[in-house]
């Protein structure tokens, strides 16, 4: 693999530059409240590299929580016109995303692509460059390695930056995206140095967060298939709001909800919006009738969606273990501890 | 904690109650647990760290909760209160529920960083909170506790916002609006958040945009800022939920002092007295009626 050396400084004057240059910069910085998130930089001293993992994933950027799909207007003799949103196109560069939401953003590449190619979507993939800065393990809740990544996986990054210490990165080139990158700042890369030193920090890395993370989900997919009604569901539920806090920070819940907004009188907007399994509207029928009415069918909805039916689906799994969800849940539901307690009852099964 | 456990214990064994709702230790610190036997009753724990209000488990909707049987919830002096509104505006009858009381000095503002509670570490709400326990209670547990005496950083916030012009207050509230992404955890926390059709959820004709953008957003706090006027019990679960950081608190809290103000009225833990929003009086405040 190609690889190349930045320093600190010439990680942030290569932000200066790219600002120069009219691309957008994002990656994390502070809120008003001082939490950290994923933001658009106006300035290369706004990123806060490696300050914790940001309050919401990545998916944003390129899923907005609402966006226009297009406008229409009444004109003469009762037409209706239809005027197609312009597909965003700005390029644009993330600095210091954290590797499991660079890898849910290339998870959902599968679905976005599928049955239709979800122009959106991948306007702002092409448009996008991601630098993903190498974890080293963040908390209890991160299970990156249960689902078959890990700390400093290079799924869905471009460049990846790894520490080795006096402030300088090892810096992997992923793709031919990342390449041109490079390729396009000389003066702010150095020559590949600090191999033994970038090894040493994966490694310590990916033991950290193996040493807390739950068995690996892939196996416990046949006891999941047979057992669609265990009690399991009705029991891990009962704290759950159905609030969709652990959607909304999600780096791979992409469920979009599609709304028509009149602006005016003979005009307005269709938008598609975020939206989760978890609340009763998600799946109620005209009729009335809800095939997911109550909160233990939602909750194993999610988790079913993330483990089972997506991999079946795409060869992938659409979790990458970040803890976004069991940091965020207002009732304390805790993914980790899920996967385990499945992963006790698959053992005693067989 | 022991006084909690026997009496748990004890509800469960006499049948007065088939769940105890309370707090366990969790992964990520306490949680609200569902205690249906005595091992389960024998987790369950009280502290500065229980900060998750546990009235919203009694709403009717979840089915899930409801099906374990008669319940007896661990109430805090402001979960209580959640309570009261519930049996006020007939959502839970009081004879249906058992309610253990806790005495309370206040939760942590931080309660997964955990630590004792001091001055510095006191939730902002439990500053200005002046019930350490309730009479909404069937069973008090706990050793009475003295208020710490720590100035409202929210209030101060409050006081701020105020001062502010209005264009520098509407630049205040459009940067904070403009991280909420409707995801609705707000409402399904709240305990006063009942509604099964919730106004932000109608489509014909739809009130408020579900988009969120400037103009939906504006329009959803502003809905359930007026619907939880002199209702919201100041639990501080909205904000706590919120997955985006947006400070609600200083709504509920203005809202709060608006209607205290205007209507001589703060939502306490004694179901029969009305809240204004529930009722009309000749002699309340109309003179902005044109
Ligand atoms: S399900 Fe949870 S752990 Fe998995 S990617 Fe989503 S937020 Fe992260
Ligand atoms: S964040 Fe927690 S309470 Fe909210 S829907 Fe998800 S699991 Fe349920
Ligand atoms: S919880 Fe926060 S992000 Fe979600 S709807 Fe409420 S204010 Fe908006
Ligand atoms: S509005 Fe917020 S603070 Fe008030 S009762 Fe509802 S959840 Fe609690
Ligand atoms: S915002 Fe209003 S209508 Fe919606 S659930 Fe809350 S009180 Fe009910």
């Amino acid at each position: 693999m190609n690889a190349t050396t930045i320093s600190s400084s010439d990680l942030s004057g290569l932000a200066a530059d790219l600002l120069a240059a009219r691309v957008r910069v994002a990656g994390p910085a502070r809120a008003s409240d001082g939490t950290v998130e994923y933001r658009h930089a106006g300035a290369p001293a706004e990123l806060v590299l490696d300050s914790g993992v940001p309050r919401r994933s990545l998916k944003e950027f390129f899923l907005p929580p609402t966006e226009p799909l297009f406008a229409w207007r009444t004109g003469a003799g009762g037409r209706v016109e239809l005027l197609e949103a312009p597909l965003p196109a700005d390029p644009a560069v993330v600095i210091g995303a954290r590797p499991c939401d660079a890898a849910g953003i290339e998870a959902l590449d599968k679905v976005m692509g599928w049955d239709y190619r979800d122009e959106p979507w991948f306007a702002r993939r092409e448009a996008t460059t991601i630098v993903s800065l190498a974890c080293a393990g963040f908390d209890r809740s991160c299970m990156c390695t249960s689902v078959g990544l890990a700390p400093d996986t290079t799924k869905g990054s471009d460049l990846l930056l790894v520490p080795i210490g006096g402030g300088a990165f090892r810096a992997e080139v992923v793709t031919a995206k990342g390449a041109r990158l490079v390729a396009a700042y000389p003066a702010r890369f150095r020559p590949a140095s600090g191999e033994a030193e970038a090894e040493a920090f994966r490694k310590a890395a990916r033991e950290k967060v193996a040493a807390s993370a739950p068995p690996a989900a892939d196996p416990l997919r046949p006891w999941l298939d047979a057992h669609f009604d265990h009690p399991l569901w009705r029991e891990a539920s009962l704290r759950c709001h159905g609030c969709g806090a652990c959607a909304a920070v999600c780096p791979t819940c992409h469920c979009f909800d599609i709304v028509d907004e009149p602006e005016t009188v003979g005009t307005g907007v269709r938008r598609r919006n975020w939206d989760t399994c978890q609340t009763p509207r998600f799946t109620i029928h005209a009729s009335g009738h809800n095939p997911k009415n109550d909160q233990p069918a939602r909750i194993r909805q999610r988790v079913l969606h993330k483990i089972v039916i997506y991999p079946k689906k795409f060869g992938e799994m659409l979790c990458t273990g970040c803890g976004r969800c069991s940091r965020a849940c207002p009732g304390g539901m805790d993914l980790p501890e899920v996967l385990a307690r499945i992963a006790a009852l698959a053992g005693g099964a067989q | 904690m022991t006084e909690l456990r026997e009496l748990a214990k004890k509800l469960l064994a006499e049948g007065a109650a088939k769940v105890v709702i309370g707090w366990e230790e969790g992964p990520r610190g306490v949680r609200p647990a569902f205690a249906t036997d005595a091992a389960a009753a024998d987790r369950l724990v009280f502290d500065a760290r229980c900060a998750h209000d546990l009235a919203p488990y009694l709403d009717r909707r979840r089915v899930h909760v409801a099906k374990l049987g008669r319940p007896a919830v661990v109430v805090k002096p402001c979960d209580a209160r959640a309570v009261a509104g519930l049996i006020r505006e007939t959502q839970v009858k009081r004879e249906d529920v058992v309610l253990v009381g806790v005495r309370c000095g206040g939760v942590l503002a931080d309660p997964e960083a955990g630590g004792t509670l001091s001055a510095d570490t006191i939730a902002d709400r439990c500053r200005t909170c002046d019930s350490r326990e309730t009479a909404l209670a069937d069973h008090v547990v706990g050793t009475p506790v003295e208020p710490l005496a720590a100035p409202s950083r929210r209030d101060a916030r409050v006081a701020e916002l105020d001062a502010m012009t209005p264009a520098q207050r509407w630049a205040f509230w459009q940067g904070e609006l403009a991280r909420c992404t409707r995801c609705n955890a707000c409402r399904q926390v709240c305990p006063l958040c009942y509604c099964d059709r919730c106004m932000a959820d109608k489509t014909q004709p739809q009130w408020i945009e579900s988009s969120p953008h400037g103009r939906g957003n504006l329009s959803w706090h502003l809905l359930r800022a007026i619907h939880l006027a002199g209702r919201c019990v100041d639990c501080g679960e909205c904000e706590r939920a919120c997955p985006s950081g947006i400070p609600l608190g200083l709504i509920t809290r203005k809202v709060a002092s608006v209607v205290a103000d205007r209507f001589g009225h703060k939502p306490g833990d004694d179901p029969a007295v009305p809240s204004p929003i529930g009722t009309w009086r000749s002699d309340d405040p109309q003179e902005f009626i044109l």
